[in-house]
């Protein structure tokens, strides 16, 4: 593949050709929603279970000297899954930069918006700590700008679709209380994860 | 009467390893050397001639403890592309 002389239709051809052949593959992305999606719906199922465990517990059994143990529990259940979650990416990630070859423009986008989004979770749950309300309408939020803003950029309807479901259960989150918010945020996850997750696996490359 | 095309560009192989670049952020050397079928010594040397120009940026990493060379375009080189395919089309329709 060598020649100096193109003619100006040939150049049109070959840069058409290099970028038309560049091949997006966004399947990969699958695993990072299907990660999260069981590692999250598991973590607010097992909330829920928990919680309706102890509300069949007296009051008093539910103090440990100045400690709330249904707060402790609440908060141990998802620091032990989302460890687990960030433990499995993190050899996931590392999987699959060993057989990535081309990293695009979109690559970098996503990236960086879901590296800006993972503090926000943080601060989202500090601010409700501090403000005494509930995390999920805020988390259901933010998750739900960062879903909808990927499906965008790849251009993918299901992960769009999933994303906006966000928006919709994170107003409905602030109609619950207590253990029945837990189910609502594991639809949420079902929804807005798991069934793009599945789509985006079974799509064509 | 027209605007010379970029030599360093008017190159079926550099033009094509180019439009690749402005495509994507990184581009590793094996994946070049797959999409064109070149020989790696002729993508080599094309690749040295558009890094001495400034148009791309080489890195050589490990991968895999492997040898891995990535590739990305920079800013001279992608007004280097625009201006080159802003010459085309006067070739191709000279009234624009």
């Amino acid at each position: 593949m060598e020649k100096d002389n193109l003619t100006p239709d040939e150049s049109f051809d070959i840069i058409n050709k290099a970028i038309s052949n560049y091949k997006m593959n966004y399947k990969e992305n699958s695993q990072v929603f299907l990660l999260w999606g069981w590692i999250l719906t598991l973590a607010s199922i097992s909330t829920f279970i928990l919680l309706k465990i102890l509300s069949n517990w007296e009051a008093h059994e539910l103090r440990l000297g100045k400690w709330e143990l249904k707060g402790l529990f609440f908060l141990g259940n998802w620091i032990v899954f989302c460890s687990i979650g960030f433990i499995i990416m993190y050899f996931m990630v590392r999987k699959m930069k060993k057989n990535k070859k081309v990293y695009s423009h979109i690559d970098k986008f996503i990236d960086n918006l879901w590296w800006v989004i993972a503090p926000s979770f943080f601060i989202a749950i500090f601010i409700s700590i501090k403000l005494e309300i509930a995390p999920p309408p805020l988390m259901l939020l933010i998750g739900g700008i960062a879903t909808t803003t990927t499906g965008l950029a790849i251009k993918f309807k299901p992960l769009i679709f999933g994303g906006m479901s966000f928006f919709v259960f994170s107003i409905a989150s602030t109609f619950f209380t207590n253990e029945y918010l837990a189910l609502v945020v594991s639809a949420a996850i079902i929804c807005g994860y798991l069934i793009p997750g599945y789509f985006l696996k079974a799509a064509k490359e | 009467m027209y605007t010379d095309l970029d030599p360093l560009l008017h190159s079926q192989l550099r033009l094509a390893i180019i439009s690749m670049l402005v495509a994507s952020d990184k581009v590793e050397f094996t994946h070049i050397q797959s999409e064109t079928k070149a020989a790696a010594g002729n993508i080599s040397i094309q690749i040295k001639k558009l890094e001495d120009a400034g148009y791309i940026k080489v890195e050589k990493t490990f991968k895999n403890n492997y040898p891995n060379t990535m590739i990305s375009i920079t800013k001279k080189g992608i007004e280097a592309f625009e201006t080159y395919v802003n010459n085309l089309k006067k070739y191709i329709n000279p009234k624009t």
